[in-house]
């Protein structure tokens, strides 16, 4: 059961996305891109990390995927259309580029798997050994706090000092000129 | 396989109580709009009126599925799916009472916040998917409210879970009565775990809870799109805002969720900060009044009795108080709420290390 609905989300996932790209319509893609984010999230669940998924919604689906709809309803359809004549060539700038980048993405992922295989790192022998392993019925919220405020303490208050500065950017930018 | 049919019983359980909730409520706003207006509401179906929702939801479902020839019939046909489903799966985590809820998370209260935020995706593809200006702006309406007003519930969730220090509903519930794991103390001083009743609620745990509830309830009003925050709806601007062009039972299930969001807030506001399903009835000496009305079927009533008064106050807020301008309401929550939010969340921290030590 837990298996077909792994694969079942997996499947949605990458049609979705592949959908995504190829889509003609831009509003639609943007809302087809939703429900890539979820199956996402289904697929962090399989791996245990409910808060990773959960988090995946409020900020991907809540946040960024509203200002990417807002930002596509805002801007001028000229804008859109000298976006989307680029070239049909297969064998084209953009995507060699991306042709690239996804396979090296994806040789870098099959040498990681088989590379596990062969022979499986130590410190993960050790916590199987050692009992170490995340439950399904574990709180894993409680000791991500712990581990956020001690050992990743000084990562996390980097992040917060960077989101202020933009955040304090935003608003600057968006000032009305000489409104005293 | 008994597992699964619960799986597929709960949900429907779930789902006829929202339907018969709006009904009534649908009736109550009526009924409660005639007394603030000072005429009778609905009188002629039925005694007292009383069958004018369902005759109101029988005409709805006999309806024509009218799409608009020029809208994105894709995106208009499921807006109103992913406005209900979003609002529908929130009641997933809710407990009813002491360990009666569907799912017995540890990320609950997150997961809720979460799904509450899908609702905006399902605004925004009507609004868009109708190709009809009013819907859209009344659609970009609701999204700047709604994304505004998650801040200041956001930090309101969080002010309260720092005081209870896990965003598991269940347990959140159960350390506001009688049956706390924990010590419970009244205004941090005085302990009332054998006490219970109104004075072991989290409101009254830490006296700045009650602020922080009058802010998560004002900002709550503003998600569900309700007066006096409901300008999305605008009727006197955008007609019918970002439903303008739904009738029929798409129509049905937008009102539908409406509601179920109302309920939603308001029962997430009685878990977190009034008790949950705890009786608000102390123990006074010999008179075990909590130990009496403690229980299954005593926390499912008064989960009840609570989340429809709160309910109620919410109907009542909406024929007293006029509409917000646009701008008032984002001076309201920017400079107002989220300010005071912050405030209470420096006290929440405060208060767990000088207090509850």
């Amino acid at each position: 059961m837990e298996e077909l609905l792994f694969y079942a989300f997996a499947a949605l996932a990458i049609s979705s996305a592949l959908l995504v790209v190829s889509l003609k319509n831009t509003a639609r893609a943007l809302f087809l891109f939703f429900v890539t984010l979820f199956a996402m999230a289904g697929l962090f669940l399989f791996a245990l990390a409910d808060f990773v998924a959960i988090t995946q919604i409020l900020v991907y689906v809540g946040g960024v995927l509203i200002l990417m709809i807002f930002a596509f309803m805002l801007s001028n359809k000229e804008l859109l259309k000298d976006l989307q004549s680029t070239s049909s060539r297969f064998i084209a700038m953009p995507n060699i580029q991306s042709l690239l980048l996804s396979i090296a993405f994806l040789a870098l992922m099959t040498y990681g798997i088989i590379a596990w295989q062969q022979q499986t790192p130590e410190w993960i022998m050790q916590n199987i050994k050692m009992n170490q392993v995340i439950q399904p019925t574990d709180n894993n919220i409680s000791q991500l706090g712990v581990k956020f405020m001690t050992y990743y303490i000084l990562p996390f208050e980097v992040i917060s000092i960077f989101l202020l500065m933009a955040l304090i950017g935003a608003s600057q930018l968006s000032r009305k000129e000489g409104d005293e | 396989m008994g597992e699964l049919i619960i799986h597929i019983i709960v949900p429907i359980v779930i789902f006829g109580f929202i339907a018969l909730f709006t009904l009534f409520a649908v009736y109550a706003e009526r009924k409660i709009a005639g007394f603030v207006q000072d005429r009778l509401g609905p009188m002629e179906t039925g005694k007292y009126g009383l069958l004018q929702t369902v005759a109101d939801i029988l005409k709805l479902i006999q309806k024509e599925f009218i799409t608009p020839s020029v809208a994105d019939k894709i995106l208009f046909a499921l807006a109103p799916i992913i406005i209900f489903i979003a609002v529908f799966i929130g009641f997933s985590v809710m407990p009813w009472g002491p360990d009666v809820l569907p799912a017995n998370t540890n990320t609950g209260l997150f997961f809720i916040m979460a799904v509450v935020a899908i609702d905006a995706i399902g605004i925004l593809m009507a609004g868009w998917g109708s190709n009809n200006k009013y819907s859209l702006l009344g659609s970009i309406r609701a999204i700047a409210q709604m994304v505004s007003y998650e801040i200041p519930v956001g930090l309101a969730l969080i002010s309260a879970v720092m005081i209870t220090q896990t965003l598991n509903l269940n347990d959140i519930a159960f350390n506001q009565g009688i049956w706390a794991n924990e010590d419970i103390y009244f205004l941090g001083i005085w302990n009332v775990t054998d006490i219970g009743g109104i004075l072991a609620w989290n409101i009254f745990q830490t006296p700045h809870l009650l602020v922080v509830y009058a802010i998560f309830f004002i900002a709550t009003l503003a998600e569900c799109n309700r007066a006096p925050f409901d300008i999305p709806e605008a009727e006197s601007e955008l007609i019918g805002g970002f439903h303008t062009e739904y009738g029929g039972i798409r129509f049905a299930f937008i009102f539908l969720a409406e509601y179920a969001m109302m309920f939603l807030v308001a029962m997430l506001g009685v878990v977190i900060f009034l008790g949950g399903w705890n009786t608000p009835l102390p123990n006074i000496g010999g008179l075990k009044l909590a130990d009496w009305t403690t229980g299954i079927y005593w926390g499912i009533f008064w989960t009840f009795v609570k989340s429809l008064t709160i309910v109620g106050i919410q109907m009542w807020i909406r024929w007293t108080l006029p509409r917000f301008r646009a701008d008032q309401l984002m001076n309201l929550c920017w400079k107002i709420m989220i300010p005071i939010a912050f405030v209470c969340m420096a006290i929440s921290g405060l208060w767990r290390i000088l207090v509850m030590v």
